[in-house]
């Protein structure tokens, strides 16, 4: 009104031309549907359009997510219903190191894994050590029961690909994050207890290949735990 | 030539705010969108995506970009007021590429910069946009102050704050520093495209009202839809206000 003339009915599009585009856009709006919303979405790829684009693999990261939220939620409830914290998962007391000699395509010949990941501190001696391997996609929580203060230190290191973590605690109804990163190859410091609870150390492996990561923790902690 | 062969009904999931008009934007104001959930404290959704990639991802930029703009029905309706009396192809490409050029330079250098403004706040303020423009619609700037304020301008100045809304939701995204430029970039040409597609559904459903008899007889009808989305701003800026003081 203020910004142009009124047009004369004949200057708009004609009847035939809307239906026209509406049929293209609908057919558009399909298409753009199959190959890029429902890959990205839900991780659903009919044509393999989504895979070639990369947005399949944003729908399976999406739905993956969703589902770990749905069994932390479920479990987050019933540990609520029993009062007392339980880890749900199957604890795994970690001194017995799971040497995985899988996929040792790299120098390492199955035995002294130990020694070549060796932080360059030799009068450290770490009262845990874990070693894992992650598939692509995989996550694992290790946590360590803490007291309020309790300082433990450690250093991780990835191999083979840098990896995703998240270094968080929880427990009597806290959580904390105190440090996420991505595509981080390895990191070591202290991990002071901001609350009595688990604290601990989400890793994620969002490479195409396996990656191994060694876990060294020393301190004031009770025990470590596999929560994941 | 009408060039509006894309658009229409570019679905997303229930989860997603999804209209362009306003009658429906005041339906999803009422069911509102679902929040994170904590999953070892890390999000879900498009943000919690984000949040585990790292590196140049183009198109997955591209796809958030035109997505956010595609669902996100704020901009949508400042579109629709800055085009509701545009009949030229040529002077929709100047106001849309003004808003365009507005938007994406405050996105870059708000997420660049790290100016984070309050979300609430800016939101509020882009939904003053939309009064602003039904308002200027309804001619009431000229009836109250007897001046018409330059649109273009307008539809400049109010880009700006809309791209601050753009980046204050793209720091809460937590994008990986590695690859941020580039991922940056892609958003942006992700949405404009999103940008186009939202237009062309516009351009064709106005189409077809404008043909009706009442449309360009008497202003009565767009009275009314400017009426209707000058509600929709003011709800949204109540309901980003309530926002700003209870979180």
């Amino acid at each position: 009104m203020y910004n142009t003339d009124m047009p004369s009915r004949a200057e708009l599009p004609s009847s035939r031309k809307l239906i026209r585009s509406t049929l293209l856009a609908a057919v558009a709006a399909t298409a753009l549907m199959v190959t890029v919303v429902l890959p990205a979405e839900y991780a659903i790829d009919p044509t393999g359009a989504g895979r070639l684009l990369g947005l399949t693999e944003m729908g399976e990261i999406k739905e993956q997510l969703a589902e770990e939220a749905a069994l932390d939620r479920a479990n987050a409830e019933s540990e609520s219903m029993q009062g007392a914290s339980v880890a749900v998962t199957p604890e795994v007391e970690v001194n017995e190191v799971t040497a995985e000699t899988t996929a040792n395509q790299t120098a390492t010949t199955a035995a002294p894994v130990q020694e070549e990941t060796e932080v360059p501190q030799p009068d450290a001696t770490w009262r845990d050590e874990v070693q894992f391997t992650l598939s692509p996609g995989e996550g694992v929580e290790y946590k360590l029961t803490m007291t309020e203060g309790d300082v433990a230190s450690f250093a991780w290191k990835s191999e083979r690909g840098a990896i995703n973590f998240d270094t968080h605690g929880d427990g009597g109804g806290n959580a904390i994050s105190y440090e996420k990163g991505r595509g981080v190859p390895e990191d070591e410091g202290d991990l002071e207890a901001a609350f009595t609870g688990n604290h601990g150390w989400f890793f994620r492996n969002r490479n195409d290949s396996d990656v191994t990561v060694v876990l060294r923790i020393d301190g004031d902690y009770e025990n470590l735990k596999r929560m994941l | 030539m009408f060039p509006s062969p894309m658009g229409g009904v570019f679905d997303v999931p229930d989860k997603a705010r999804r209209c362009h008009l306003p009658l429906i934007a005041l339906l999803v104001l009422l069911l509102g969108a679902s929040g994170d959930a904590l999953a070892h404290a890390v999000a879900e959704g498009d943000k919690g995506y984000i949040q585990e990639i790292y590196g140049i991802n183009l198109i997955s930029f591209i796809y958030l970009g035109a997505k956010h703009m595609v669902t996100g029905y704020d901009h949508i309706l400042f579109l629709l007021g800055v085009i509701f009396f545009l009949y030229r192809m040529q002077h929709i490409a100047i106001y849309v590429s003004l808003f365009a050029l507005g938007h994406s330079t405050t996105m870059l250098l708000g997420v660049y910069f790290d100016i984070g403004i309050n979300s609430y706040l800016i939101d509020a303020i882009i939904g003053l946009s939309v009064v602003y423009k039904a308002l200027d619609n309804l001619g009431a700037y000229q009836r109250w102050f007897g001046f018409q304020p330059d649109t273009k301008a307008a539809t400049l100045v109010f880009g700006f704050f809309h791209g601050f809304g753009l980046s204050t939701k793209i720091i809460e995204y937590e994008i990986s520093p590695d690859g941020l430029l580039p991922n940056l970039l892609a958003f942006n040409v992700g949405v404009e495209i999103g940008q186009l597609l939202a237009l062309g559904a516009i351009l064709i459903v106005m189409g077809f009202w404008r043909r009706t008899a009442g449309f360009l007889r008497h202003a009565y009808t767009a009275n009314v839809a400017n009426v209707a989305m000058m509600c929709a701003g003011f709800m949204l800026i109540g309901y980003q206000l309530t926002g700003l003081f209870t979180a």
